[in-house]
């Protein structure tokens, strides 16, 4: 009984503790009424930034540290988008980074996150290098026209990635819904990939798409998921089943499959009929940064077309960087003429920037929970 | 001043355990409570709103994927229950000087982490893979059949993955055995079957109760297997509660699905330990009195 009681009052007292002290996880949103520009720190103090696995090479980071005398913690804590929304937002919210002074998300993420406040920025006078190799095709974003406050760090295309010597005839998205290759398709977990692929297929427009026909989108997915069409919805992990086979023809993504290519080189990446979606992914000040002139220093250095030429070699995405190919032409001539990598504007012809579901907010979480109903069916 | 330091000894004793279950069990579980009845999204701030709805929402939407998973953590379990008996029987009673190495077989493979030795079953069952040849020879699997992403990959990986927890109970209840229990049935004219039916069973189900608790609660709240060998229309809970906290950020549904999963399972657990438990879980402490 005494224990009962002794619990209880334990119970008590650590609720009150709690509810008085770090009980503010998840708070009011801000806006963006009053964003400021970032400054601040020293270019030879200690930077940090959070960006995805295996999207640098080995040495960029030691040659900036080396260079420049700042001391740089490089964590790759983005796994996912939302996932990391999820787990910056209650600091962000708070005016607080973490101690993170650049971020890497996706261009809709990127959008997102200074809507409400969370992203700094940036002072363009500190980014001569930036605003001189910017490549043409990414300096007017529809969602920062101006690049205010987004640098993008690689781009890529989001298409068709087929075994060639298995399904030799694909060459559009609703190749994937043909019953020949019933269970050997995979698409991508990511509804901003997938979802605008499927529309474009059947002739709208994504970025005219309304609500209803993302949803009709997603109902197509629903069939092909209920009737076995489609085997499973995929991270990065489609490059491993098209290898081994288990999979013909997949939605994915442009440098996974160069990498792919380089141990399989019956897996090719084929630009649908309809056209591929392009994204970047933008690094960012965020809100409480303690070091923006280091972080400046970084986005001058990694558009130096040298540097960026080795994170090019590592990680084959489309480079932002101008000046990058005819460096490579020297050093690496395969990845200087590989059209994934530096692709002609024939090639993307038909592609369209990366878009999400119109609408409100309540609207695209509309979209999204029908799209995740599907794939957690 | 001594009998109050004597009262005092066994909460010092409990302090520990109990500080450590109210900060990281009774706290977190109050905030999920409270979240679970809340509205509004992670952009514009949560409310309390007590949006009882949102079990309502989460029983009715997502039942497939309840049932689902229960049926999957049920096969594993009896699936771990077949392969782990005969296991820990043999290696309690017939293991001799090789016991210990066989019981370290069992546990080697929790060297690897438990997603590695996941995704390595991906390979195991992929679509050309010898184990696949062999079952479609059998005639197990169709001939233009599959093993990976279906539900039997699910499944299959959660028994490889939860077998040791079946094993171990099992293992140490059998071990304990009195030889002289068994020695009086043959006496008294049993058969191998009879003994084993009214005198081992029964007196090792403490193992077996143990065994299915620690296989089927995990294993009902899992969402590896089914993200890695499973394909679609293979989403257990686990997977939905997942995509509700990280992709969709809904915080107050994914507090409501993971509240109804505890309390389904704590509902279905009390029923198993009245049906099937509390005898057998007292029974060593009554033949110890």
């Amino acid at each position: 009984m005494k224990l009962l009681l002794l619990a209880a009052l334990a119970l008590v007292a650590s609720m009150a503790l709690v509810a008085c002290g770090g009980g503010g996880g998840i708070s009011e949103g801000t806006n963006n009424d009053n964003v400021t520009t970032a400054e601040g720190g020293d270019p030879a103090g200690n930077l940090t930034i959070s960006n995805w696995p295996l999207y640098i090479d080995g040495k960029t980071i030691d040659n900036f540290d080396k260079e420049t005398g700042a001391t740089t913690k490089y964590t790759e804590d983005v796994n996912d988008n939302n996932e990391f929304f999820g787990k910056v937002q209650p600091l962000l919210s708070q005016g607080e980074s973490g101690g993170r002074d650049i971020v890497v998300v996706t261009d809709w993420m990127a959008e997102k996150m200074y809507k409400l406040g969370f992203v700094q920025n940036l002072d363009k006078k500190k980014i001569a290098t930036v605003e001189k190799n910017l490549i043409p095709s990414l300096q007017s974003p529809t969602f920062d026209p101006e690049r205010n406050y987004s640098v993008p760090w690689q781009s890529g295309m989001t298409g068709l990635v087929v075994r060639k010597d298995l399904a030799p005839d694909v060459t559009s998205i609703n190749d994937l819904f043909d019953p020949k290759y019933k269970g050997k398709v995979t698409m991508l977990s990511e509804m901003r990939d997938t979802v605008p692929l499927v529309m474009a297929a059947d002739g709208i427009d994504p970025k005219e798409a309304t609500t209803q026909q993302w949803l009709d989108a997603i109902d197509k997915l629903k069939e092909n998921v209920d009737n076995g069409q489609i085997r499973r919805f995929t991270g990065n992990d489609f490059v491993q089943d098209l290898a081994k086979g288990d999979v013909v023809a997949a939605i994915g993504w442009s440098g996974d499959a160069v990498q792919a290519q380089a141990d399989n080189e019956d897996i090719t990446y084929v630009q649908p009929e309809q056209g591929c979606s392009i994204w970047s992914d933008n690094m960012m000040i965020p809100v409480g940064a303690p070091n923006a002139e280091a972080a400046y220093e970084f986005m001058n250095y990694v558009y130096e077309p040298e540097v960026q030429a080795k994170i090019t070699e590592y990680v084959n995405y489309v480079s932002p960087v101008s000046g990058v190919k005819e460096i490579l032409q020297k050093s690496d001539p395969s990845i200087a003429d590989n059209e994934l990598i530096f692709p002609s504007s024939e090639f993307t012809k038909n592609c369209f920037a990366q878009v999400s579901p119109p609408g409100n907010e309540a609207d695209v979480k509309e979209v999204e929970q029908a799209f995740q109903d599907v794939v957690t069916g | 001043m001594k009998t109050l330091r004597q009262r005092l000894v066994p909460y010092g004793l409990l302090a520990p355990g109990l500080i450590w279950l109210i900060l990281f069990f009774v706290v977190p579980m109050y905030f999920m409570g409270e979240l679970s009845l809340k509205t509004g999204s992670l952009e514009s701030g949560y409310q309390l709103t007590w949006a009882t709805e949102n079990y309502t929402d989460a029983i009715s939407n997502y039942s497939t994927q309840f049932g689902r998973a229960f049926y999957y953590a049920g096969v594993a379990t009896i699936l771990s229950l077949l392969i782990g008996y005969p296991l820990a029987y043999a290696i309690a009673f017939k293991g001799g000087r090789w016991k210990n190495l066989m019981l370290f077989a069992v546990i080697a493979p929790f060297f690897t982490t438990y997603l590695i030795r996941t995704i390595a079953w991906k390979t195991i069952l992929d679509d050309a893979s010898p184990v696949v040849s062999v079952l479609k020879t059998l005639h197990l699997v169709a001939p233009d059949g599959r093993v990976l992403a279906t539900s039997g990959a699910v499944i299959a990986g959660l028994t490889y993955n939860f077998l040791p927890f079946m094993v171990l109970p099992l293992y140490a209840s059998l071990e304990r055995l009195d030889q002289r229990f068994i020695e009086a049935s043959k006496d008294l004219y049993a058969s191998a079957t009879q003994t084993f039916i009214r005198v081992t069973l029964p007196l090792t189900m403490p193992g077996i109760v143990a065994g299915v608790l620690l296989c089927f609660i995990p294993a009902s709240g899992d969402y590896v297997n089914s993200t890695f060998l499973g394909g679609t229309n293979q989403a257990m809970i686990g997977n939905v509660i997942q995509s509700k906290y990280l992709v969709v950020n809904d915080y107050p549904e994914a507090a409501a699905l993971s509240f109804t999963l505890m309390a389904i399972i704590l509902v279905a657990l009390l029923l198993y330990i009245k049906f099937a438990g509390t005898e057998a879980l007292m029974g060593e402490e009554e033949e110890a009195t």
